[in-house]
């Protein structure tokens, strides 16, 4: 019974390919529009993928490194033997997503604005529709990513076979000689983790590259061609324009995807994981595999159920900004309820606890609330960003003041939603007094949240394909009406987009959250390892002595001696002293905390190093190039991609390292005490400062714009030179650093998960 | 080629163009090369009503088609107290143009005076030949006639000038709200409408007395005004939803 519903599994990831296949399809039959239209599109289509075969190759390189340096640490014996393949498939089938994703957005564009000339609907179907090829594409491959390890693991490796005598190759082993059923589960749970470490690698590089990249272009387009040149914003004239519609693609198909693609196979793995470490309940035999695959099924149905959600979207054509917003919701919020019954029904069966239905409830609800929380901070419709209008009546200074007031301020919703979200979790699940239970259901809620990404992520990547559509139209000079239903799905991709950050910040803290209790998971197992591989049976952490065949022959008094698989998390506590007192856990907690700070500057520094190679290379094409300001001398848009892709590669490669050595350099120094520090003071001040810096961009980007709207004298008057002030501030908050905060945290968790036993074997003071 | 004179107001200037009013607003707003950008305001003028007035003689010799062919895109015929050399009859269209050089074409329209409001305050931005910024009690064709009939020491010989936007100022000056007002310091403003408001007689309070030379097309009021004494020429200001159904084009750029 168990195993044929784990085929809705793999079932349900294709079937998300095929329809990713059909909608990529259906929009490639879609009028192209004009020939210039067309022309446009080709060249953001070629500067996109430019950028991507520069990113990837970058990234191969350090993939080939890091991979070959899990393997020696294999050899060494304090790493998982598949972590060096599993590492590289994470990484790949990220990759594989943000190409397709591209690849389908910047075919979309030039078709959502011929689309949009038929009618507002077509425009709005096309976009949505090729947004949710990322969507597809992303829960597809991750969720097939896992399903063929797990089947790989239970099926041909750790078979019964196997688990008697043990499976050893190259002088690596792979399954260790005697191990029954439930510890089989926890060692396949914590060998597929660490495919997330191959994603968040890639998301990473795709989130901070991208950032970097589309802020340059941006900044060039505008400084420059809009300032200097005094050209409107998506001239052709301007030779960053096109790079500017590339970076849109960068940034929020490809950066968001990766994103949520390493959000999403994080929670189902981490849940997993401590689903298998569940303690076994006499009677139900069942109940570890039905632990670990329930997240599996809960994320295969909501592919399902987004598929119908996509299908649920549609507008009148003269559809106000509310309506249109109301069509989406009806896809998004009409998936996310189909999944509450389908939780509902697996709570009846017994498949899942109701505690941690509660908890599922719980991670969507919160998912929902910090959505809308984001969009109350940033939408120009409510007083915070009214407030940042306003006060640009005294100038950018108090535009300024004003704006990183309510980005701070407006962290108290998405913090005090986790908090409770979290806390509901785990009492739903673990009724306060379990607490294994009650971290899976954390886990849960984090899976919960994610379940329907498949169209949450295709509302997503709607916004980057409405705006290069609106960049297209304008370019190509479509009538009025045209431009004006290109706008309103502009604005509607930005709501999408605004809503998309506060969801995709709330998932990464859970998943980090689910990662950190994996964490503890994953150290279990290799002291376990540990002892094993020891002359005297046991490894000692502290006073406690733990061992996994034979009980220590000798125990000296104030020691005790505790079997491995039996060890719960109190005892972990007490062994590695996990205390607020533990000076070595502060000292992680507060380089968790700077090492947000630092990576925030570093991207900053870079978006600024990149934007003035971007600016002196328009300023150049302006200057050299003949005729190009009457439209007779055609810009070098391909120079301008070029500078902003290998400025974006060269400045993302040091805080992408620092991301992945800190944790390593932190466990061998501070060993656990310090690693578990970083991760929680990394997780806390990341989240917070995540949501700060989204909330402020995104809030000076619209008080911009609700002036350009006529408020305050419209464009030109003081206010809107001192909101301009703001924007550009706020830019690299929203666009670069903001979103990268979510992966920092999240591969800080996962590089600490995958190195657990070099920090087990080697470190010096924990 | 057909040929269009123009009456420029920054500076004051009497142009004549090969270029039809679109093409010569673009022109004065980015330049030949495009690498300009500034916002204009201008009127066609007929020119069957100015023959006496300007040269006809070097105007033909002068504005002709460039060797290659195209338009004479302008030739200066006369700069310095134009404004008050031209008939108001003569003035056609007045045209807008944005920093990116597209232009919004005003029709002349009938001015209805029992339609003004006596008890509101107005902000008048003139625009030529003078340029301060001037709060009035009086309503447009008043303040007009006040400022060009030798009522007053100091008059000009004629006066073109715009409305613009007081929102609850023109009725409440201390504690209307300034909200949405772009001006540079509310408060300044206040004091100069209070002082209208005061005991003594006074119509008119100098705001700021130089213009920035930038207009703040959002923040127009009724519309602009050209003339003299009795003469007075309006060109209505659309509003913002007309505006944008009129001329979607400019209506994105301001």
């Amino acid at each position: 019974m168990i195993s044929s519903l784990f085929w809705i599994v793999p079932i349900s990831a294709l079937t998300a390919l095929l329809f990713a296949w059909i909608f990529f399809k259906g929009m490639k039959k879609q009028d192209p529009g004009s020939e210039k239209m067309q022309e446009i599109a080709m060249y953001v289509r070629e500067g996109a993928m430019a950028y991507l075969k520069s990113q990837y190759t970058v990234v191969t390189k350090v993939f080939i490194v890091l991979a070959v340096l899990l393997a020696i640490l294999a050899f060494m014996g304090v790493q998982n033997p598949f972590v060096p393949v599993a590492f590289l498939t994470g990484g790949f089938f990220s990759g594989l997503c943000g190409y397709l994703g591209m690849n389908t957005a910047t075919w979309a564009s030039n078709r959502t604005a011929e689309g949009s000339s038929k009618s507002l609907n077509q425009g709005l179907k096309i976009a949505l529709r090729s947004g949710a090829v990322m969507g597809l594409v992303v829960v597809g491959f991750g969720l097939l990513d896992i399903a063929l390890w797990f089947l790989l693991l239970t099926k041909v490796i750790f078979t019964p076979e196997h688990m008697a005598t043990g499976l050893h190759w190259l002088g690596l082993t792979f399954v260790q000689k005697g191990i029954d059923q439930h510890q089989a589960f926890v060692e396949i749970t914590a060998t597929m983790i660490t495919f997330g470490m191959g994603a968040s690698t890639q998301a990473l590089f795709a989130r901070v590259g991208g950032g970097i990249f589309t802020k340059a272009a941006d900044v060039g387009a505008d400084l420059v061609g809009k300032l200097e040149a005094g050209i409107p914003e998506d001239d052709p004239r301007n030779p960053a324009t096109i790079a500017d519609n590339v970076g849109d693609n960068v940034g929020d198909v490809a950066g968001m995807g990766a994103d949520l693609y390493e959000s999403y196979a994080g929670s189902i793995l981490s849940t997993a994981a401590l689903g298998a470490a569940l303690p076994v309940i006499v009677g139900q035999g069942d109940y570890q595999i039905k632990a670990i695959i329930a997240p599996m099924l809960v994320s295969a149905i909501g592919i399902l159920l987004s598929i119908a959600g996509i299908y649920m979207v549609r507008t009148k054509e003269d559809a106000s900004p509310k309506t249109l917003l109301r069509a989406l919701l009806l896809g998004t919020g009409g998936s996310s309820a189909l999944i509450l019954v389908v939780l509902a029904v697996m709570a009846w069966a017994n498949w899942i606890t109701w505690g941690v239905f509660g908890a599922a409830v719980s991670g969507l609800v919160a998912g929902v609330i910090i959505g809308q929380a984001t969009e109350y901070f940033t939408s120009d419709g409510y007083s915070p960003t009214q407030g940042i209008a306003k006060q640009s009546q005294q100038g950018p200074a108090t535009v300024i003041i004003e704006g990183m007031a309510v980005g701070m301020f407006s962290t108290w919703v998405p913090v005090l939603t986790i908090v409770a979200g979290i806390i509901a979790a785990y009492g739903f699940a673990g009724g306060f007094h379990n607490f294994a239970t009650g971290i899976y259901g954390v886990g849960f809620a984090a899976v919960g949240m994610l379940s329907t990404l498949g169209i949450t992520l295709a509302t997503d990547a709607f916004g980057p394909i409405a705006d290069n559509a609106g960049g297209n139209a304008e370019m190509s000079e479509l009538p009025k009406e045209v431009r004006e239903r290109t706008d309103a799905l502009d604005g509607l991709g930005n709501t999408t987009a605004a809503t998309g950050k506060g969801f995709a910040i709330g998932s990464a803290a859970l998943t980090a959250l689910a990662l950190v209790a994996a964490y503890m998971e994953e150290i279990k197992l290799w002291l376990g390892r540990l002892a094993d591989k020891s002359v005297d049976g046991y490894k000692q952490i502290g006073d406690v002595l733990f061992y996994k065949s034979h009980a220590p022959a000798i125990v000296q008094a104030g020691q005790h001696a505790i079997l491995v698989t039996d060890a719960g998390i109190k005892d972990f506590v007490s062994a590695y002293n996990l205390s607020l007192f533990n000076p070595i856990l502060l000292a992680g907690l507060f380089i968790g905390a700077m090492m947000c700070f630092v990576f925030v500057a570093m991207a900053m520094k870079a978006v600024g190093r990149n934007a003035s190679r971007m600016v002196d290379e328009v300023r150049r094409q302006f200057k050299e190039i003949p005729g190009i300001m009457e439209g007779t001398g055609k810009p070098e848009y391909a120079k301008c991609v070029a500078i902003a892709t290998k400025g974006a590669q060269k400045e993302m490669v040091v805080p992408a390292l620092m991301a992945i050595i800190v944790p390593v350099v932190t466990g061998i120094i501070f060993g656990v005490p310090g690693v578990v520090g970083l991760l929680m003071g990394g997780m806390t001040t990341g989240f917070t400062l995540a949501s700060m810096l989204n909330n402020a961009g995104g809030a000076w980007d619209n008080a911009k714009k609700y002036i350009e709207r006529g408020n305050y004298g419209g464009k030109k008057s003081e206010c809107h030179k001192a909101s301009i002030v703001g924007d550009t501030v706020g830019d690299p908050f929203k666009d670069t650093c903001g979103p990268s905060m979510n992966i920092l945290i999240k591969l800080m968790s996962m590089v600490a998960v995958v190195m657990a036993g070099v920090t087990v074997a080697f470190s010096i003071f924990g | 080629m057909s040929k269009y004179i123009y009456l420029t107001c920054t500076p004051e200037a009497l142009v004549a163009s090969m270029l039809p009013p679109q093409g010569f607003g673009m022109y004065l707003s980015t330049g030949t090369k495009k690498r300009n950008k500034g916002q204009t305001i201008f009127f066609e003028v007929d020119m069957s009503q100015i023959e006496k007035v300007i040269d006809l003689e070097s105007l033909n010799k002068r504005c002709v088609a460039k060797e290659d062919g195209s338009p004479k895109s302008s030739v200066y015929l006369s700069v310095y107290r134009v404004l008050e050399t031209i008939p108001t009859s003569a003035l056609k269209s007045l045209y807008l143009t944005t920093d990116h050089g597209c232009v919004l074409e005003l029709k002349k329209a009938p001015y209805d005076k029992s339609q003004e409001s006596q008890k509101a305050l107005h902000l008048y931005q003139e625009l030529c030949p003078v340029t301060p910024l001037v709060a009035s009690g009086l309503p447009p064709s008043v303040f007009l006639k006040r400022l060009t009939d030798n009522s007053i020491p100091i008059v000009l010989p004629k006066l073109f000038f715009v409305e613009l936007k007081l929102g609850e100022l023109a009725t409440n000056p201390l504690s209307g709200s300034a909200e949405h007002l772009p001006y540079s310091n509310v408060g300044h403003l206040r004091d100069c409408l209070e002082i209208l408001r005061g005991e003594y007689e006074k119509h008119m309070k100098t705001v700021q007395r130089i213009f920035s030379g930038t207009l703040l097309y959002r923040t127009i009021e009724t519309g602009f005004y050209v003339g003299s004494k009795d003469e007075m020429a309006f060109y209505p200001y659309p509003n913002m939803k007309q505006l944008e159904d009129i001329n979607y084009e400019f209506f994105r750029e301001i």
